[in-house]
């Protein structure tokens, strides 16, 4: 073996040491950007050489790079950050719609026993007009409740129709930016190398896209194929397919393929998923139940106030204003008399007679057409909004306990230690500085040989 | 496993530890287990339900203050008819004494009509505008002097009214006769005129609510005369028809002593419990006009001092006595919902206090757990910040200088 072989065995050492030194600094230098996956130098022995006798080592190479991956935590957290948005989504709305139904001194609840206790009061003294403007007030309160509560619902379902549109535009920005990387990342597998920081970017690229949308994610020859909900694509190859919305029928923004079909009840996860899930079903459904309450209270009221005498002697008219179809009974329910003779206490048509007041109050008492009393409907509508908001709650925080355990496994096998870090510098510059040696090794023993026979030789 | 950074985990249970705290701060706080409706939303449903059972138990004890006084002003105005009438017994017994001389009596007459006054003005008692004693018939005096002769308003010598005249539909006329305590009530269907009317009176002499001899005519000024015969105890009209206008009393034809009652037999019911239902007030014809009849034997005692034998008014007061008796029955009930509404609002008082426990067993904190809870919170949260400050800085760097 000769020298020269030796030298540039030393020389391929210092290559791989200052290489792996740059892996180390890359690795420093993102230790904190989000998405950085760590990379790690592949270092190979070169093949032996043989002099027909013996053969020797002929050094390292340095192959390239290698990001640290694991595609299956990738996925998971793509999947867990879904679940987590969508129930943030929900959260965001139902606490907002909570204290609505707290009990306090304006919700349905407390109005409507404020209206019964000014029925009872009235029946002490039914000829006096005070108590029976307080019965009118407290009507009117209670119908305030009413309009209230349905307006809070209605402007949160608002807020989130525009969210859908939001929501929407963000998802099509990031499915042409994940296209875009695709055949750049396609080039570079193809030529056998790693993705390395453009397959990160397209990770943190798809993560923002899980926190918006159910996405499920395949790969191929031409990169990453993205769909979404029941399978509509939203990135094949270098191609994104933006979605689209419209307001559908029922004044509600729909989302549509690029087709133009609907798939907005196929999105389920997501914000977008968990936002068209407040709307679409959850606020509906409370909607639908103050309606009902409102609708038949209202009646049953009617029906009562009907079977008595005003202060004058004239029958009862409807105390409360309601529409005939039960939607939108809530946000319109308002007192139909300001008189407050008109209030039907009387039951023989006297304005001294109180025995109708006991036909008003008695509604409190008795089961509407739901089959639960006034009183009872309000509370399980109250148990359902908190058992709503204390399952999107209880899920959140479970999905965030699960992401943060996810996390903490992708970043054991792909975050950056700073203290290994460290610990590789110090081995990689202590590889530099022994193949430096080498190399001034055999330059003094080059020195030796060339000066073989000179005078400082002898 | 390789630990890369501990960073995120330490950041997310510092969040952890911070929101354990802030709960806890918040329960202590606020005195409340349940802030929201999603801490409990089983408890939070259940509170709406107590409550409104509280707001109801709230309105039964102030329905409970608003009746008893009320009833109250009803009872102390029957025992101060009761200490009238005992002294009409007395001034009675003295009348039939043979050695009074007539001009005695007619003393005692007059001393006796003070009385008769008086027990009028009782028996016309209110309470906040309403007449106690009306029925539900509360905003006018229940007890009103009696005419033989009431006529209209509306009719004239040029315009008179006639029998054909056609009536307001759905208006009332009512006559309330002294001699027999009782009210006439007719109410015009669409199509009735003053014929219509005349036959109602005319069949309601003969069922017996008025006393023989009633009867309503057009008189020679064109207007409708309603009247009955003149040794009757006389009659009350009250109408409400714009046809007729207003009834009332012809001059000359007040009948003295004479009380009739324009009240009703109406039974107000006021709720002071879930199933307490309490009658608020006694008509005033049930205590004083029917059945030995106050007024009716006082007036009768009147006349028989006046003008009768020591026989007549012996059996007047033996008459009055009879009512004053038959008064003393009909308070019972009276008295007794008074006292049962006193138990009953120390009943609610307790009811209220048994509520109120358990909502705070529903919603409530017990403070002391609470309070453990929080200093809990408190050392977690120092202990998590410690181990934090003392891991962040650490790294190999340090060591290799």
């Amino acid at each position: 073996m000769s020298l020269s072989t030796s030298l540039s065995i030393a020389v391929q050492s210092l290559n791989a040491a200052s290489g792996s030194l740059q892996a180390t600094n890359n690795n420093i230098a993102n230790a904190n950007t989000p998405g950085y996956t760590r990379e790690v130098p592949i270092l190979e022995e070169l093949a032996p050489v043989n002099n027909g006798t013996f053969s020797a080592g002929s050094g390292v190479e340095l192959k390239g790079y290698q990001s640290v991956r694991d595609e299956l935590l990738q996925t998971q957290i793509q999947q867990e950050t879904q679940a987590q948005n969508g129930a943030n989504a929900q959260l965001a709305s139902l606490q907002q719609i909570q204290p609505t139904f707290t009990t306090s001194t304006q919700d349905i609840g407390t109005q409507m026993s404020a209206l019964f206790s000014s029925i009872s009061s009235l029946s002490t003294n039914p000829s006096s007009s005070t108590s029976r403007q307080a019965v009118l007030t407290a009507g009117q309160n209670l119908a305030t409740a009413f309009n209230t509560a349905s307006n809070t619902l209605t402007s949160q379902q608002t807020g989130l129709n525009t969210q859908v549109s939001q929501d929407v535009g963000q998802i099509n920005q990031l499915s042409k930016q994940i296209a875009a990387l695709n055949p750049q990342i396609a080039e570079l597998t193809g030529n056998g190398q790693d993705g390395g920081t453009l397959q990160d970017q397209q990770d943190q690229l798809v993560l923002k896209l899980s926190a918006l949308t159910s996405v499920s994610v395949t790969k191929g020859n031409d990169g990453e194929t993205l769909t979404t909900g029941n399978g509509t694509p939203l990135v094949v190859g270098s191609q994104s397919f933006s979605l689209q919305t419209t307001t559908g029928s029922d004044g509600m923004t729909h989302v549509l393929d690029q087709n133009g079909t609907d798939i907005t009840k196929s999105l389920t996860s997501g914000d977008l998923g968990g936002t068209i899930q407040t709307r679409d079903t959850t606020i509906p459904g409370l909607l639908n139940q103050l309606d009902t309450l409102a609708n038949q209270f209202g009646t049953a009221m009617n029906a009562a106030q009907a079977m008595g005498y005003d202060q004058n002697g004239n029958a009862g008219q409807n105390l409360f204003a309601i529409p005939t179809a039960v939607a939108g009974s809530a946000a319109s329910i308002k007192m139909a008399i300001t008189d407050p003779t008109l209030i039907a206490a009387s039951s023989d048509g006297t304005a001294g007679s109180n025995g109708n007041l006991a036909n008003l109050s008695a509604v409190q008492t008795t089961a509407l057409p739901t089959g639960q009393t006034p009183g009872n409907a309000y509370a399980s509508l109250v148990y359902q909004v908190g058992s709503l908001t204390s399952n999107a709650n209880a899920e959140s925080t479970a999905t965030t306990a699960s992401l943060a355990q996810l996390k903490d496994q992708l970043s054991s096998t792909s975050g950056v230690s700073i203290d290994e870090e460290s610990a590789n510098l110090i081995t990689y510059q202590q590889a530099y500085e022994a193949a430096a040696r080498v190399v001034t090794t055999i330059q003094s023993m080059f020195s030796v040989t060339m000066s073989m026979g000179t005078a400082a030789a002898e | 496993m390789r630990v890369a950074n501990m960073l995120p985990d330490i950041q997310y249970q510092m969040q952890q530890s911070q929101q354990a705290l802030a709960t806890a701060t918040e329960r202590v706080s606020t005195g409340l287990r349940v802030n929201q409706l999603s801490d409990d939303p089983a408890a939070s449903a259940n509170m709406v339900r107590s409550l409104a059972y509280s707001a109801n138990v709230d309105q039964y004890t102030s329905n409970v203050s608003s009746v008893l006084p009320q009833m109250q002003t009803a009872d102390s105005a029957i025992s101060s008819i009761v200490t009238s009438l005992n002294t009409a017994v007395t001034l009675g017994t003295e009348g039939a004494n043979g050695t009074n001389s007539t001009q005695d009596r007619q003393e005692t007459a007059t001393q006796v009509q003070s009385i008769l006054s008086e027990v009028i003005a009782q028996a016309n008692s209110s309470f906040s505008g309403a007449y106690v004693f009306g029925g539900s018939e509360s905003t006018a005096p229940p007890f009103v002097a009696a005419s033989t002769t009431y006529t209209t308003s509306q009719g004239s010598t040029a315009n008179p009214l006639a029998t054909t005249t056609a009536l307001t539909a759905g208006s009332a006329t009512t006559i309330s006769d002294a001699t027999t305590g009782e009210t006439m009530t007719y109410q015009a269907a669409a199509g009735d005129t003053i014929a219509t009317l005349q036959a109602a009176i005319a069949s309601a002499v003969s069922a017996g609510t008025l006393s023989a001899g009633t009867s309503a005519t057009i008189n020679a000024n064109g207007q409708l005369s309603v009247g009955t015969n003149s040794d009757a105890a006389g009659i009350v009209v009250n109408s409400n028809d714009a046809v007729l206008g207003t009834m009332t009393a012809a001059a000359g034809t007040e009948v003295a002593n004479a009380y009739a009652y324009v009240g009703n037999s109406g039974v107000n019911t006021v709720q002071v419990g879930d199933s307490m239902n309490v009658a608020t007030n006694v008509p005033g014809n049930q205590l004083f006009t029917s059945g030995p009849n106050v007024i009716g034997s006082l007036s009768n005692l009147i006349t028989a001092l006046q003008t009768g034998s020591t026989t007549q008014i012996g059996a007047a007061t033996e008459a009055v006595t009879s009512a004053l008796n038959y008064l003393g029955q009909q308070r019972v009930p009276l008295d007794s919902t008074i006292s049962q509404l006193n138990s009953e609002e120390s009943y609610l008082g307790q009811e209220k206090v048994t509520l109120t426990t358990q909502q705070t067993a529903l919603v409530g904190i017990n403070l002391a757990d609470a309070a453990t809870n929080l200093s809990q919170a408190q050392l977690d949260n120092s202990a998590v910040l410690a181990a934090a400050a003392k891991v962040m800085p650490q790294t190999l760097l340090d060591y290799l200088k």
